[in-house]
């Protein structure tokens, strides 16, 4: 992650490390989403830009960033609906497109709304499973899978929303396939349908399979993912698990005492970045309160409060994407040149 | 693929709205129909003559192919576009990441229900039309199509099948179309530009240019397809034009559905299977039957004739026996084919007199070969023995000695004398040339023509004596005779006496006339009876011709010879201009003068008699219209006698002016081959029909159609009915059933 003028050295951890051959290895050979110095660009602007990351199996992956961060645009690389302008996006070692019958590798969802209306939720999921071997059993399994059983017979024009979200999920069902990327399925889902959906999910992943999930709200994803790559305005911004996430931003606990000197001395040989506030408090980050405490006694320091400030995922998330997030107009500019959704 | 190809059969089937489009194109049987009956409305309005200049409705098809384009294109553009519009390309293409398969994965569907649907609505069209039409569909027309066109006539059942396809390439090119623009709107705009507007634009073009950028529409390829009509193009190169708008059309959604940076090897590929698909059949059809002219075609030196008729002359040896003797030079005129059809090659008209102009003749009768010039180039000569040709004195060949019937060998031989005298008289100017006048000679300057047209067969229209060079040519060159219209041709194989019946007929009407028409000068009298008492009594005692100075008087046979004309061509109806002059001329006659009759012969003629045309005389001669002596003469005249009442001796007028003739009869009449001509077809008036029908009768499958009126070399004369039949004929090559008759224009 050394682009020019990034700012910002992406936070990765536990992050696989790469074999001799640069591949990545992926758990004996199970399906993944590799993603390698992909880029993207519209008419001169950069969309994704040198964009690298692995969506492992037997976890939810959250596929995080603001919108207009590159989420979709990925997404559709991934898919093969988009040619990078470098890199390459892999499913399971090879290109989506190049797989004879790609629902079987790979179920996704971009749009639940990119659909025909005319047609009744059985024939549109009938329609997909023919084009890709698949028999009409799974058709009516998968119907059943989404709750749409018994208006399977509706044409689709009727259908709310959280209707086509669960129509769209059963059409990247229909294969049985061993990875699914999903784009913002939660939107439109009612409480119990967001619960049905993190059950399925995680289901799904308990199953082994690789689950990427994408978002634009944290704590949307917090409940649900495992795992989270972050991206702004293209780039990396992390690639972690979510509880580190959430434990690297939870991290910070405010010390008061009568000798701050000492104990910033202290903490700070034992690794930990001090800063002191303007009333005299010291912030303190990479050493968890009880390890404080412990210090604090050892070297016999008193203290006067030793409390952790708990920042809630979601502002973590806006102080990571912050820097991207400045720049939301620009992106906008680039919605014109490259409206979501389009087929190119 | 087979998957993705039945996934897009699902597609199609599961959207009820293509059921409805498809419902609409019900439209298209209903405008075939109204069409049909708005024409047979029209029709019924006109005159029998006013009919047959009717454009023809064809299959039927046509006036409801628009329509039917519109919805099948429809259909196929939807099938791409409604995925844009909903966004459901998107979701297509994560399942079928391929592009072009599937798109291509659509073909094989539309392609299924258009090919079915499209077979049913054409035949429902046709069949509306067909219906609506009723009996007059059978009404034949001066283009020699009939009014509708059913599926029994050739190549209609296959122009029909023909249609339907062209809806199958309709619907593809729809979704070709469809990709390439990817909206819905956008692509019914394009599709109605290319169905409906472009069609109304190149009807309105000037002629030649309309007629060929006709041709390549997509409406009008079934029809050329077929071989039917419709255009220029041969059959296979309409079929590959047809499947090259397919591929053209597809090749563009194909370009345009593929990523960035693939889609010149699409382009590439599809241009190239495009043009393959269009160039290779039309180098392939290059006009078989065919090769080029080694003529050159130019304006015409005489500026008297039409302007379209093109000039070019070609040399022939005066002596066929010598090839490499003498040549001259023969003028060609050609009205050539407008381009509107199919060429299907040379028609040559062969002129009569002999003497006349083949020329001269098609410019003056242009007109009634309007209609054959769709699919024909009509060509002509003007023959080495037309009389103003120039090489031979042209005073001397419009004259000739009077013929007296000889009543002995002495009076025989003295006729033969003076034949001889006014023949050398002529001869003296080029006596080779002269001696090579026969129709035999005529007919292979024909067949040189024919070489240099590069025409592999010639197809023939012979008017009156042009009969006599048409089976001299069929005798000579059978293989090279596509067809032969003997129109008022003369039969060298018929006995003359026989021929001249007909003449006695028309005396008959005359007498039938004068006794019903008060405008007639004998009205009220026995005029039969009258008129042999007359001629007899002339025969006796020659009828002077008051103020004639030289003392001309005119013999019974005189009297027949200047009266048989005016019998038989009376003249337009209800006047009868020359059967009025005709008894106002007898009664004169009868009252002791002949000038009556000399004054219109000196009208037409320059004499007060008419002479034996030195100019006519040197082809009959040389064709065998003469008598092996005095003896063959006798038994004639007395076989004469016996058929024909009133006109005796008409028949003999001819043969008698080669009495004594100084060059041999070189062109005998000789039976045609029993094999290897196609059927002719005959075509005669109540004057000629007997002739034209003896000779026709002699080959194979022909026949011959009878005209209930007056006239001679009908088709020239431009008579609608023959010109339909003739027109039939010339195209399709089958004569009309035996029995055939036309009938003058109320």
């Amino acid at each position: 992650m050394s682009a020019p003028g990034g700012g910002r050295t992406p936070i990765v951890i536990g992050r696989p490390r790469r074999e001799a051959d640069g591949r990545e290895p992926n758990d004996e050979g199970k399906t993944v989403i590799e993603v390698s110095g992909l880029t993207m660009t519209y008419g001169g602007k950069v969309a994704v830009d040198d964009l690298s990351f692995t969506v492992r199996p037997g976890l939810v992956t959250g596929f995080l960033g603001p919108n207009g961060a590159g989420k979709s645009t990925t997404m559709r690389a991934v898919l093969g609906l988009e040619r990078p302008g470098a890199g390459k996006a892999l499913v399971n070692g090879r290109a989506y497109a190049s797989w004879p019958r790609p629902l079987r590798t790979m179920g996704a969802l971009l749009d639940a709304g990119a659909v025909h209306g005319g047609r009744s939720a059985h024939a549109h999921l009938a329609c997909l499973a023919r084009s890709n071997g698949i028999g009409r059993e799974r058709v009516d399994a998968v119907l059943g899978q989404v709750g749409l059983a018994g208006v399977a017979g509706r044409r689709i024009g009727g259908f709310s929303l959280g209707m086509r979200q669960r129509l769209g999920i059963g059409a990247a069902l229909l294969g049985d396939p061993a990875v699914l990327m999903l784009d913002e399925p939660l939107n439109g889902l009612d409480p119990e349908g967001i619960r049905w959906l993190r059950g399925l999910l995680r289901s799904l992943a308990a199953e082994g399979r690789t689950v990427l999930v994408s978002s634009h709200l944290m704590n949307e994803m917090a409940l649900t993912a495992d795992h989270v790559v972050v991206i702004g305005r293209g780039r990396l911004i992390a690639d972690c698990a979510m509880d580190v996430l959430a434990g690297r931003f939870q991290a910070e606990v405010l010390v008061r005492t009568p000798h701050p000197e000492r104990l910033a001395g202290v903490l700070r040989a034992h690794g930990a970045t001090v800063v002191r506030e303007d009333d005299g408090g010291l912030s303190v980050r990479d050493l968890d309160a009880a390890r404080i405490g412990v210090l604090a006694l050892s070297e016999g320091i008193a203290l006067a409060e030793l409390s952790p400030r708990g920042a809630s995922l979601e502002e973590a998330f806006m102080r990571l994407t912050e820097d991207s997030a400045e720049h939301r107009a620009e992106y906008g500019a680039e919605y014109g040149a490259a409206p979501k959704g389009a087929v190119r | 693929m087979i998957d993705v190809i039945a996934s897009e059969w699902l597609k199609l089937r599961s959207l009820r709205s293509n059921l409805y489009l498809l419902a609409c194109s019900v439209a298209a049987v209903l405008a075939s129909g109204v069409v049909a009956f708005l024409i047979g409305r029209g029709f019924d309005r006109q005159t029998l003559d006013e009919r047959m200049g009717f454009p023809g409705n064809g299959d039927g098809i046509g006036n409801g192919i628009a329509v039917a384009y519109f919805v099948f294109a429809a259909l196929g553009a939807l099938a791409i576009t409604s995925e844009y519009g909903t966004g459901m390309i998107q979701t297509s293409l994560v399942a079928v990441p391929r592009r072009q398969r599937l798109l291509l994965a659509k073909v094989p569907g539309l392609a299924a229900v258009s090919l079915v649907a499209g077979q049913v609505l054409a035949f429902g069209m046709h069949l509306a039309a067909m219906a609506v039409l009723g009996d007059r569909a059978g009404q034949l027309l001066r283009d020699g199509q009939t009014l509708g066109t059913p599926l029994s006539e050739p190549g209609v059942l296959a122009s029909v099948v023909a249609a339907g396809l062209s809806m199958a390439a309709v619907t593809l090119i729809g979704l070709g179309v469809g990709a390439a623009v990817r909206s819905t709107p956008g692509a019914l705009v394009v599709l109605v530009v290319v169905i409906v507007a472009l069609p109304t634009v190149v009807k309105t073009l000037p002629s030649p240019l309309r007629a060929r950028a006709g041709s390549f529409l997509i409406e009008n390829l079934p029809l050329q397809i077929a071989g039917v009509g419709g255009g220029a193009l041969p059959p296979v190169t309409a079929a590959g034009l047809l499947l090259a708008y397919v591929v053209a059309a597809l090749t563009a959604g194909a370009t345009v559905i593929a990523l960035k940076g693939r889609r010149i090897k699409v382009l590439a590929i599809g241009t190239a299977a495009t043009v393959l698909l269009s160039a290779v059949p039309a180098v392939a059809a290059g006009a078989p039957g065919s090769g080029p002219s080694s003529l050159t075609w130019a304006a015409c030196a005489d500026r008297n004739l039409v302007k379209e008729m093109r000039c070019a002359s070609i040399e022939v040896p005066v002596d066929w026996a010598r090839p490499s003797g003498r040549e001259i030079r023969l003028t060609v005129g050609m009205l050539p084919a407008v381009g509107a059809q199919r060429r299907i090659g040379t028609v040559f008209a062969i002129p009569g007199g002999p003497g006349g102009s083949g020329v001269k003749d098609l410019s003056t009768y242009a007109g009634s070969f309007a209609e054959l010039r769709e699919r024909f180039d009509v060509v002509s000569v003007e023959p080495r023995n037309t009389i103003d040709k120039g090489v031979l004195p042209y005073d001397c060949l419009v004259s000739g000695p009077w013929i007296a019937l000889p009543g002995s060998r002495a009076e025989y031989a003295e006729l033969g004398r003076r034949n001889r005298q006014a023949a050398e008289r002529c001869r003296a100017a080029d006596p080779e040339y002269f001696d090579h006048m026969d129709s035999a000679s005529v007919a292979r300057d024909m067949e040189a023509i024919r070489v240099a047209l590069g025409e592999e067969r010639l197809s023939f229209i012979a008017s009156s004596y042009g009969g006599v060079p048409a089976i001299a040519y069929a005798r000579l060159f059978p293989g090279r005779v596509r067809a032969m219209v003997m129109d008022g041709a003369a039969s060298p194989y018929l006995d003359r006496a026989q021929g001249m019946r007909s003449h006695e007929r028309a005396f008959g009407r005359f007498a039938a006339w004068c006794a019903a028409d008060t405008a007639c000068a004998l009205h009220g009298q026995d005029v039969g009876a009258l008129w042999r008492a007359l001629v007899a009594r002339a025969d006796r005692v020659p009828v002077p011709v008051r103020g004639e100075p030289s003392g001309t008087a005119y013999s019974g046979f005189d009297l027949k010879q200047a009266a048989v004309a005016s019998v038989v061509s009376p003249g337009p109806a209800p006047g009868y201009p020359r059967w009025t002059q005709l008894a106002e001329a007898i009664r004169r006659a009868a009252g002791g003068d002949a000038s009556g009759f000399a004054g219109y012969v000196r009208q037409a003629t320059g004499s007060p008699k008419v002479p034996s045309f030195t100019g006519m005389n040197m082809t009959h001669c040389l064709d065998g219209i003469r008598y092996g002596g005095y003896e063959e003469y006798r038994e004639a005249r007395l076989a004469g006698e016996r058929l024909l009442p009133n006109l005796a001796g008409i028949e003999l007028w001819h043969p008698l002016g080669c009495a004594g003739w100084p060059a041999p009869v070189v062109n005998p009449p000789a039976p045609l081959p029993a094999t290897g001509l196609p059927p002719f077809l005959g075509v005669g008036s109540w004057t000629d029909f007997s002739l034209s029908e003896d000779i026709v009768r002699r080959v194979p499958g022909s026949s011959a159609l009878r005209y209930e009126g007056d006239g001679h070399a009908l088709y020239n004369s431009g008579v609608s009915c023959v010109v339909a039949h003739v027109n039939r004929y010339l195209v399709s090559l089958r004569p009309p059933a035996p029995g055939t008759v036309c009938r003058p224009a109320a």
